[in-house]
Order: C-alpha cells, then sequence, then structure tokens
C-alpha cells in the first residue's frame, strides 16, 4: 500500500486504498484493528504468548519508531529504492503464507498420507481421499519455494515482538500503521467517557492493545487508537461508548519529533544510498529470467512488492518462480525469478500477470505471451547426451512449446573414444523461435546441472510506451 | 498433569511394541491381475475411415468382435488416451476426446465395473486435462478421471529386459483387468512418429527423461509386460510436424481413420503406413518384432476395412 507511494504509476489496486485512507481520515485506524491479517496473526498468536508483566506496558517511547521507518521508506522511494515491501503488512503476510507456512501444511498432510499408505487395504481410501483433498485444498504437485526460511524467521520476530508488550509491532513498527495513524490526526469517531461513572479503574488502559490511551484514562490518541473498543467492551461500568463527533474536533499529536525525522530521513538516505552502489554480478544477474511480461528491471523492482502472488500460482502450473536471495542484489531479495531446473514457463498461462497487484508484471494475453521472450536456451555441450557421449536423446525437443519448435536436429558424426564413427542427432536452439520458457531444462534427463540453460539473453521486457 | 513414573512408561511402551507383532491385515499382493487376463495378439486389424469420430470406433470395435470380447461383466478397465499435453483438441497433439468418449460408453455398455482414465501429463495435470478435452468427455460418458497420486507406483520386474530389468509402473494399471491403449498418431523427433508403443509411457513412474537414451530398447522393454488387450489408434488426424505436441493448426491433417487391433506392434506399424513410412526402418517397431511382441511385415498383417 505504501509500496504505492514508491511508484510512479497508477494502478487499479491503488483505488481500495484510496477509498481506505479517505475513511480512515474520519474513523481512523479501523484497518488495523478490523481488516489487517497480519494485525490478526499477531492477536492470534497472542494467546499463546505469556508476558511477564501481567498489566500492559506503557510503550508509548517507541511510538515514533513507525513514523521513524514509514519517513526512511518513504525518503528511500525519493531516491527511487522501493523496499516498503519489506514491512508492508499485507505483502508480508502473503509472502509469509505463500511461501512458508502453506507449504508446512501441505507436506504436513502429506506426511500423514505417508504413514498410513503401507497399511494393506486403506490405498483406495486414501486415494479418493487425496483426490477430494486436492480439488480445493491441497496442491496436485508439492513445488517447494526456496526463501521460506528466512520469511518465516521475520514473520516469526514480528509474532515474538509481542513478548514485550500486545500489538508491538503494530504499535511502534509498522510504517502502515504510521501512515494511517497520520491520516487518523482529525478523526471524528471520538471516544468519550462519562466522568461521573469511571472509576480510574485502569482496565481499560490496561486492555487497550494498542496502547492509546493516556494515564488519566479520558484522553486517548487518535493516531494510535485502531477502534478495537477493548476499552468500551472491558469496561465494568459501561463509562465509555464511541460517537461521531463533528464539531470542534481535537486532533492528537504525533509522536515523532524534528530530532527523529531528522535522524529517519538521514537513515532513508543512507539505506538508499547503501543499497544504490550495491555491485550486482552481471553473470548471476545476467543468467536470471524474470516473468513473461515483467516491467524493464528498474521499474520491476520498484513496483514489485514480493507479495510472492505470482510464485503461489506459479507453483500450480509450471513452477518456474521462485523468490530471489541476492542473485538480483540485494535490491531485489524475494523478487521472482526464474529456476528452469526446478519449473518452467507454462507456454499457455499467463497467471502471473493476472495476479500481480502493482503491475510489476504486466498481463499479456496469451498470444501474445507466447511471443514473449523472456530468456534463450543454449546447449552445454560438455553435458547435453548427443553432444557429450553421442547416444540420440530428444527430450528438450520434444517438449519445446512453441508451435514451429525452437530445438532442431542436425545429423552428424560422432567420434567415440574407440575412434569409432557413429551418426547421431545433435540437437540446437533455433534462437529467432526461442522463448526461454525453460521447459527443456527442466526435462532435461541428465543428472545434476542439465545439457541445456537458460539466460537472459535477448528478453522482452514490457514497455508502457513502444515507438 | 500426573507424572509419567518408569514403570508405566516401560509398560505402555512394550504394550505399543507388542503391536508390531501383529500379521498385517491381508498379505501384500505379488501377482497383479493385469498379468492374469490371456493375452493372444493376432495381427488382424480393423480399420474404418470416413465417419464421425465416435462412428469409427463404433465400427472398429464390431469388426473386433464387438466390446464384450474383451471387457466381461465387472471388470475394471483402464484406458490410456494420450493426453500429456496442455493443448486443445485441434492441435492434434492429445488423443480425440470423441474417441475416448466413445470407448468408455462401450465398455460400459459392456457391463465393465468401472472405467479408469489417467494419465501421467508432460504439461501441467490440470491443464492437459482440461485442455485436451478429455477430462470432461470422459467423465460425461461415465469414466472415473482423476490424477495419479504418486505414492501409486510400484516397482516391478522386467524378466527379458535388456536396458530395464525393473521400472516402476501405476498400481491402478496394474490391477486392472483389461487395458486399452488409446493412442494418436503424432510425429516425433527420434522414434519419428509417436504411436501405441510409446503411449505406454503415461504409466511410468520415476524420471522418464532416462526412458529417452538407447529409446528403442528401453520402451520395447516396457511394452514385453504393459501389454495392453486392446489398442484402437485414433488417427482422426494426424499430426505431421512439430510433434509430439505440436500447436499449430497448419501442422494437422484430418484423415478420419481409427484402427484397432490386438497386436500392439501391428497397430503402430499400420500407423507408421499412414505416414508413408516403412515400418521396418523404425527402431522401436524393429525391436518389437526382433522380440516377438508383435508383427510389423505389412503383407502379414490382415487388414480388415470396416
Amino acid at each position: 500500500m505504501i509500496t504505492f507511494l514508491a511508484s510512479h504509476r497508477f494502478t487499479a489496486a491503488m483505488i481500495p486504498a484510496g477509498i481506505l485512507l479517505f475513511l480512515t481520515i474520519f474513523l481512523g485506524r479501523f484497518f488495523c484493528g478490523w481488516i489487517c491479517p497480519l494485525g490478526s496473526m499477531i492477536d492470534f498468536a497472542d494467546l499463546f504468548i505469556k508476558r511477564k508483566r501481567k498489566l500492559t506496558r506503557n510503550t508509548a517511547r517507541f511510538r515514533w519508531i513507525k513514523f521513524g521507518v514509514l519517513t526512511a521508506l518513504i525518503v528511500m522511494a525519493l531516491i527511487s529504492v522501493q523496499f516498503a515491501w519489506l514491512f508492508d503488512p499485507l505483502a508480508l503476510s502473503n509472502r509469509t503464507f505463500t511461501t512458508s507456512i502453506y507449504p508446512i501444511f501441505a507436506v504436513l498432510i502429506e506426511t500423514v498420507f505417508g504413514w498410513l499408505w503401507p497399511i494393506t487395504g486403506l490405498q483406495s481410501a486414501l486415494m479418493s481421499l487425496h483426490e477430494f483433498l486436492e480439488s480445493w485444498l491441497l496442491p496436485l504437485n508439492l513445488h517447494f519455494i526456496s526463501q521460506g526460511i528466512p520469511i518465516f524467521l521475520l514473520f516469526l520476530g514480528i509474532l515474538l515482538l509481542s513478548l514485550i508488550a500486545k500489538r508491538f509491532w503494530c504499535r511502534n513498527i509498522c510504517p502502515l500503521g504510521a501512515l494511517l495513524g497520520i491520516f487518523s490526526k482529525y478523526r471524528i469517531l471520538e471516544r468519550t467517557v462519562r466522568g461521573v461513572d469511571c472509576t480510574n479503574c485502569r482496565i481499560c488502559r490496561v486492555d487497550c492493545r494498542i496502547n492509546a490511551i493516556e494515564d488519566n484514562f479520558i484522553n486517548f490518541s487518535k493516531v494510535e487508537c485502531i477502534d478495537a473498543f477493548d476499552c468500551a467492551s472491558g469496561c465494568p461500568e459501561n463509562a465509555v461508548s464511541y460517537k461521531f463527533k463533528v464539531k470542534g474536533v481535537l486532533p492528537s499529536r504525533i509522536d515523532f519529533s524534528k530530532r527523529r525525522f531528522l535522524q529517519s530521513v538521514g537513515t532513508g538516505v543512507l539505506s538508499a544510498g547503501l543499497l544504490k552502489i550495491d555491485f550486482v554480478n552481471r553473470e548471476t544477474r545476467g543468467n536470471r529470467v524474470r516473468p513473461p511480461g515483467a516491467l524493464p528491471e528498474a521499474k520491476f523492482l520498484d513496483q514489485c512488492i514480493r507479495c510472492q502472488e505470482c510464485v503461489r500460482v506459479c507453483t500450480t502450473t509450471g513452477s518456474l518462480l521462485q523468490p530471489a536471495w541476492l542473485e538480483m542484489g540485494w535490491e531485489g531479495i524475494w523478487s521472482p525469478i526464474g529456476s528452469p531446473r526446478e519449473g518452467y514457463c507454462e507456454f499457455t498461462c499467463n497467471l502471473c500477470g493476472r495476479v500481480c497487484p502493482t503491475g510489476a508484471i504486466h498481463l499479456l494475453d496469451l498470444p501474445k505471451k507466447q511471443k514473449t521472450r523472456i530468456g534463450t536456451a543454449f546447449f552445454d555441450r560438455n553435458r547435453c547426451i548427443p553432444w557429450n557421449s553421442g547416444d540420440n536423446c530428444m527430450v528438450c525437443q520434444e517438449h519445446c512449446p512453441t508451435p514451429e519448435k525452437a530445438i532442431i536436429f542436425r545429423e552428424g558424426e560422432f567420434i567415440t573414444g574407440e575412434k569409432k564413427i557413429k551418426r547421431v542427432k545433435y540437437p540446437y536452439v533455433k534462437e529467432d523461435l526461442c522463448i526461454g520458457c525453460g521447459i527443456c531444462v527442466t526435462k532435461c534427463p541428465v543428472e545434476g546441472t542439465a545439457g541445456i540453460f537458460i539466460t537472459g539473453e535477448g528478453e522482452e521486457r514490457f514497455e508502457e510506451q513502444e515507438f | 498433569m500426573a507424572m509419567l513414573s518408569r514403570r508405566k512408561f516401560l509398560s505402555a511402551s512394550s504394550k505399543i511394541g507388542l503391536l508390531a507383532l501383529l500379521p498385517p491385515i491381508a498379505p501384500p499382493r505379488t501377482q497383479f491381475r493385469l498379468f492374469d487376463r490371456a493375452y493372444k495378439p493376432t495381427p488382424d486389424l480393423f480399420v474404418a475411415k470416413t465417419g464421425a469420430p465416435a462412428e469409427l470406433v463404433r465400427r472398429v470395435v464390431r469388426g473386433l468382435g464387438g466390446m464384450e470380447k474383451f471387457v466381461h461383466k465387472e471388470d475394471v478397465v483402464v484406458l490410456k488416451p494420450n493426453m500429456s499435453w496442455d493443448r486443445t483438441p485441434a492441435q492434434g497433439a492429445n488423443t480425440n476426446p470423441e474417441v475416448v468418449a466413445e470407448v468408455v460408453r462401450l465398455c460400459l455398455k459392456a457391463g465393465a465395473k468401472k472405467v479408469r482414465v489417467f494419465d501421467r501429463t508432460c504439461n501441467e495435470a490440470r491443464r492437459s486435462y482440461e485442455h485436451s478435452g478429455i477430462a470432461e468427455a470422459a467423465k460425461k460418458a461415465g469414466a472415473d478421471v482423476y490424477y495419479v497420486y504418486k505414492r501409486n507406483y510400484v516397482r516391478v520386474k522386467i524378466p527379458n529386459g535388456e536396458r530395464l530389468h525393473s521400472w516402476r509402473i501405476n498400481k491402478d494399471v496394474l490391477n486392472a483387468d483389461v487395458l486399452i491403449n488409446l493412442p494418436t498418431a503424432k510425429n516425433h523427433s527420434i522414434s519419428k512418429i509417436t504411436l501405441g508403443i510409446k503411449n505406454l509411457m503415461g504409466y511410468l513412474g520415476d524420471d522418464r527423461g532416462k526412458i529417452h537414451r538407447h529409446f528403442s530398447q528401453k520402451i520395447v522393454d516396457i511394452a514385453s509386460i504393459l501389454r495392453p488387450q486392446l489398442t484402437i489408434l485414433d488417427a482422426t488426424r494426424l499430426l505431421l510436424r512439430n510433434g509430439p505436441q505440436g500447436g499449430n493448426l497448419d501442422d494437422v491433417r484430418w484423415i478420419y481413420t481409427v484402427v484397432g487391433g490386438t497386436d500392439m506392434v501391428a497397430v503402430d506399424a499400420y500407423g507408421a503406413s499412414l505416414f508413408g513410412l516403412d515400418p521396418e526402418t523404425l527402431g522401436f517397431l524393429e525391436e518389437a518384432y526382433k522380440r516377438g511382441l508383435g508383427e510389423i511385415d505389412l503383407k502379414k498383417i490382415r487388414i480388415h476395412k470396416v
């Protein structure tokens, strides 16, 4: 969401974001309390977390951090280094579910099947059950996604912050919370306390998961309040209620000093600088492909929020895409790259473009996508079976999906170790026909490194204006 | 919670240990049903030309003596169409769905308990099942259509194998009473064309890519143990170039022909002639003939036009 500030484009996904911001002006951070999936998961995890101190700690002194994070991210975006995805709660939730939680779940179910499978007489029942499960819940084939561990650890770290205080992340770090908080400054949904009924019992102050209630139990911070209504439901005297108050709106203070602001700007500038000077080896970068319809690299990195939606849908078809680690540099962490030894770009599929929420992958219609080159295949003649050992093989050619095959054979002589001459069909790549889908690499029967590989050679990125 | 004492732990674990001594509920099956049914192929081919695909199939099966000859009451039948590719019926990469549906109907009419249709696809399974049109057509005709499950394979010995001595094969095929092979006629780079014998690869587990080296010998090794009682070749259209998955409509020629026979090798030999190829020049057919799996001499194959 904040990501959109970093990109210089208007996309359809910005409309709900705009509506949300508009409503926030009046209602406050209702998103954090009622919609945010990360917030819900933090609340859920809270059920299992035992804090040393029973009373919720007052963490107001850390509130500034989230504004600092937001400032730094915006500053970075202005220098055209988009890193908002790292902490965006929506992207973060989706990323964690796609790369770790769902795969763990699927593997565990599959493990149970593995335990039961050897029992004679149970197999047909298990197969029916599996058939039923795979119709709505389980993947047909388990395709593992890389980076599940670091992505999960970041998520786990966020959940564990609740050890310090309830919703510590939402209170003090979440940049989206900060942005919404700023918009809530003048909200008209007012928390009112009937002073006569209030017994100063402190229950509301302790219950408030977001630490928004001031020491007098009457005042609250409009910037912090997430409309969870803990205070209203927990008040033994029913003294707390929420009402719209249009006249005489009292704004709340944003806990962000000038000094902290300048520190955050400095941090942002420095981080952006460090990321900009990152040396990305031409070899590691050039050997990787991006999804079909991806914007030119710099724009792509600006727009991609690492939500892993493309990776998720890709595992249901060809399974080409994987989140990167450092292959595309620090700036490219967790952005989708091709991993053709594990999977390929399915010829009749354009799902990645369909699901991309930011337009980093442009939706190409199928005929266009089928002609869009994401890379080019090259034979490794030291490994390819006909080239290396003089035996015919044609798995790559068989799978090549272009209507006019991009892999062809030319017959030639092969001299064996015993100096005998054999006739062999040598495979070649017709570069003008190859689209770099990588199915040849996936299906190559050579163990380990395939006899054919893909590089980004000749890749076509989607340009918005074509002259 | 009550503490678990050492005594309790030992007694409980020994009880659980005793369970391991129980005999298995049923002894594991060593012999599979597919190998039980007598198999006597004859080089008689029934060829139907010009007509709607379903009608062609009916004519061929009538010529063969009716489906009842192969499918008995309460039989479990497995059909092997080619549905490997994420391609539409018009592109000619997969078996014509109308042919598959008609065979399903004939099997059920003959009294089959179950007709099963599945394939280990080359492209993603859901896409191939749907886009080939076969999943829908076969389901409508009354077949069980499902995806293969990775655990449902068993290693089978290949007694007379030259290159392969065992391979993992889908259990549902091995447990079937009748196996009907429904290949489609396509161009293929190494074997030149792909027909019935190659179609059997859809039942193999493991890394099938490994088969493609010394292809003729290996595929015939497989054919020596997986022997369909009936092969019906869908040559309603030929994929002439860029096989086995095509994609270009110009490469497809419609000839509205269906060929049926009990000798899979003879069916393939006849199929080769449809492409204007001499069966004896095709490595896998020559190999199959050499091992006595079937007839490839077109003069010795008896062709009945139906």
